[in-house]
Formats: structure tokens, sequence, C-alpha cells
């Protein structure tokens, strides 16, 4: 009765060998940060052991901050583009939010750590903790917003809104340590002059953090889309059943109802 | 059957599984419904408009030595953030608190502390003191370290020896 749907993204090759090397060479990658965060690399001058928490909170802000807002910004302006306008970008900046939520919590939690033996302080209202606290809620406040129910596109185009205005707030994240006095030291890597002024050993361990954290980014990116999609392909099958349903109960009702209009 | 097809996508999608049939939309499930969006959306804007009072109206989280200096008159005994660098040698520990100097650019005042300083405390660091001006000085009753995004090998010319020694 119905043509054959059109191969959706789940039921492509899904590339999965590549997917799971990228989470394998992550979670590697992460094992080897944190070996030689903790035993080889020396301690800081001025921060000696503590130090060792470079290694992992840059890394997961960047991811938080640049990638996961990044793709998340760039797909809900690519679904808000007519023509470009596709349910993966929907889906990509899904997937993108609710991986970064996470990581956006680890930044700052790591951060918190990372402030009570430096700082003295657990937390203060600094501008580049509080526009990163900002981001946490906007972040959660647009996965409550997918979960209103809508239809497909109402979803899609609220929840690219709702992103766009809140990655306003990423370029704040960035420069407030720039704009304004605040505690939070400036960018260790990403600093108006692209200079990271870290030392030898530990500047190797910092890199492999930032590629390790990105590669488990970008397995749990794929692996958050792919059930996103298949969320969708479930969705679409209940609502072709539903459909089918209607038309056989309507199909007998008429049936039923056939004799007696002859018979008037 | 073209009549039939219209009334198909009346019908309850599977998104709204569980709301009223067209024509006899119960009313109080609806309103809960809204009620409980209100009631999230409300909190989702009480925590932005937290976060935003918070930072208040001075974007900077404390003032250079220099900047505080320059208009020491207005502030009086009011409390504010005051960051400097801790001058080498200044620091003098005391049964009531930590005496040090700290430096801005081309001023400097005299701390007196009477909290607990930070186990990263120390001679030639950037801090933020809390407190307040006195006739002599700056009375702070807070240390914070502000370090640098600087990180520097604490011994670069050492090398590890086989048995597991540094030299």
């Amino acid at each position: 009765m119905s043509a054959p749907a059109p191969p959706s993204p789940a039921r492509r090759p899904p590339r999965r060998a590549l997917v799971g090397a990228s989470g394998l060479a992550g979670a590697v990658g992460l094992g080897v940060t944190v070996w030689l965060g903790l035993w080889v690399t020396p301690p800081d001058v001025h921060q000696r052991d503590l130090v060792r928490l470079l290694y992992i909170h840059p890394p997961i802000a960047w991811v938080a901050l640049y990638l996961a807002f990044g793709l998340a910004g760039v797909a809900s302006l690519l679904w808000l583009w007519p023509r470009t306008r596709a349910r993966l970008w929907d889906r990509l900046a899904a997937s993108a939010m609710e991986v970064g939520v996470v990581f956006t919590a680890l930044t700052l939690l790591t951060g918190m750590l990372w402030g009570r033996p430096t700082w003295g302080v657990w937390w203060v209202w600094d501008a580049r903790l509080t526009s990163t606290a900002l981001l946490l809620v906007m972040q959660l406040g647009y996965l409550a917003l997918r979960r209103v129910p809508a239809d497909p596109d109402a979803r899609a185009r609220r929840s690219a809104v709702a992103a766009l205005v809140a990655a306003v707030d990423v370029p704040i994240v960035h420069f407030s340590v720039d704009w304004w006095h605040t505690l939070h030291q400036p960018g260790t890597v990403l600093n108006p002059e692209l200079d990271a002024k870290v030392h030898g050993a530990m500047a190797w361990t910092l890199l492999l953090g930032f590629v390790s954290v990105t590669l488990v980014f970008v397995w749990l990116l794929a692996e958050r889309y792919r059930i996103e999609a298949l969320a969708d392909e479930a969705a679409d099958a209940g609502l072709e059943a539903a459909l089918e349903e209607r038309w056989a109960e309507a199909g007998a009702t008429a049936q039923a109802q056939a004799p007696a209009g002859v018979g008037s | 059957m073209t009549d039939l097809r219209a009334e198909v996508p009346g019908a309850a999608p599977p998104a709204t599984a569980g709301a009223p049939a067209p024509g006899a939309a119960p009313v109080a499930p609806r309103r809960r419904r809204r009620l409980r969006y209100g009631v999230v959306g409300a909190v989702f804007a009480g925590a932005v408009a937290f976060l935003v009072s918070q930072v208040g109206g001075s974007l900077d989280y404390f003032e250079t030595v220099d900047q505080a200096v320059a208009h020491r008159a207005s502030l009086g005994a009011q409390t504010v953030r005051l960051e400097g660098l801790v001058v080498p040698g200044s620091v003098h520990r005391d049964g009531t608190g930590v005496d040090f100097v700290a430096a801005g650019v081309h001023d400097r005042v005299a701390v007196h502390d009477t909290g607990s300083p930070p186990q990263l405390f120390q001679a030639d660091i950037p801090v933020v003191v809390v407190g307040h001006f006195t006739g002599s000085g700056f009375a702070a009753g807070q240390i914070i370290v502000d370090h640098s995004a600087t990180y520097i090998e604490q011994h670069p010319a050492r090398v590890r020896a086989p048995n597991g020694t540094t030299r």
C-alpha cells in the first residue's frame, strides 16, 4: 500500500567503526592524560601539584563552550535558513546541546574543585563564572523547551531560536576575562595573543587532554545523534500506524452505513 | 473517501496521545499543562534574573590598587575588593593575621588581613583582598589568590634518575 520509506540517517551504514574508534581513542587518550598529569609532569612553580587540574578543566571547557555550542548554533542557523532546512540540523543541534550541558556542568564542577585550593573559595560571582552558570541554565532551558509537546517543525523552530539566544552568551563568557576584571584568569590557550603560556611537558599533556576530550565528545555526539534519529523514526512509525488505524476505522464505518443509505 | 481522509488529520496524533478528542477537549488538563509550563518558565526566568543580579551594577569583580587609591576618598569605609601584587619581602605573620603590601602599577597599599590566607598565598603573586580602607592602610577579612594563566615547571632543570630521585 505504501511506498518504501526513503533511507533515514539511522538506517544508513552508520560508520559505527569510526564512531567506536573515536570513543576508544578518547578513552585511551584520557587515561594517558591522567597518567601524565598525575605522575609524569612536574609541579608548577606557583600552584605546585594543584596545577594538575589544568589537564582536564580547559579541555572540558573547550568542548562545552566552543564545540558543543558552536555546533548547536551553526546547526540551528542551518535549520532556520529555508534553503538548508533539514531534520538532521535539528537533531544535530539537540544532540550537541544535550551532550554540551554535561560538559558545561563538568566545566563548573572542575573549576570549583580547582578554585577552592588555589583561589581559596569554591565560587565567586565574577563575570566569567556567572556568565558560564547562565549558559548552563539556558542549556537546561533549551532541553526543557524540547520536551514541550509540539509538532516536529514547531519544536525545531523554537529550539533553534532558543539555541541562538543562548549562543549570545558564548562570546560574553569568552571575552569576559578581557572585558572586565575577573578572578578567573585569562584564557590559557585562547587568549588574545593565542599564546599558551604553558611550559614543556605540561603543554604536551594539555594538548593531549584537548584531543582526548574532543574525541570523547565526538563519540558521545554521534551516539546521541543516532538515538535522536531512531526516536524520530519511532515517532514517524507511530504516526503512520495511528493514521492507518483511523483510516481503517473510517472505512469500516462507511461500509456499515452504506446499506442504510441505499435503503433510505 | 476524500471526506474521510480530510477527517484523519484531525485525529489525535501520537504526540498528543492521551489528549482529548477534537471537539471534546476537557479544559482542566490543558490549563494544568499551561500552568506547569508557566511555572517552569517562571523558574527559568527567575534563575536568569538571579544570575544577572549577582553580577550587579558592576561587572568588574575587583578594583586594582591604582583604581581604588585614585578614588579612595569616595570609598570611605565601604567594603571593596582590592587587587594587587604581594610585594616580595613585605609578608609578616603574627598572632592577629598577616601583613603585606599590595602593589599596583603606580600605588601601593599596606594590608592587614585577619582571615585565613589560602594555601597558595605567597609573595610575588596577585591577590584580591576583601575589606575596607582605614587611616593607615587596608583592613581585610579575606584573601583570594588571583593566579595567572602562566604555568611553569617548578624544577625544569632537574632530571629523574633511574632510582626515582630527582637531581
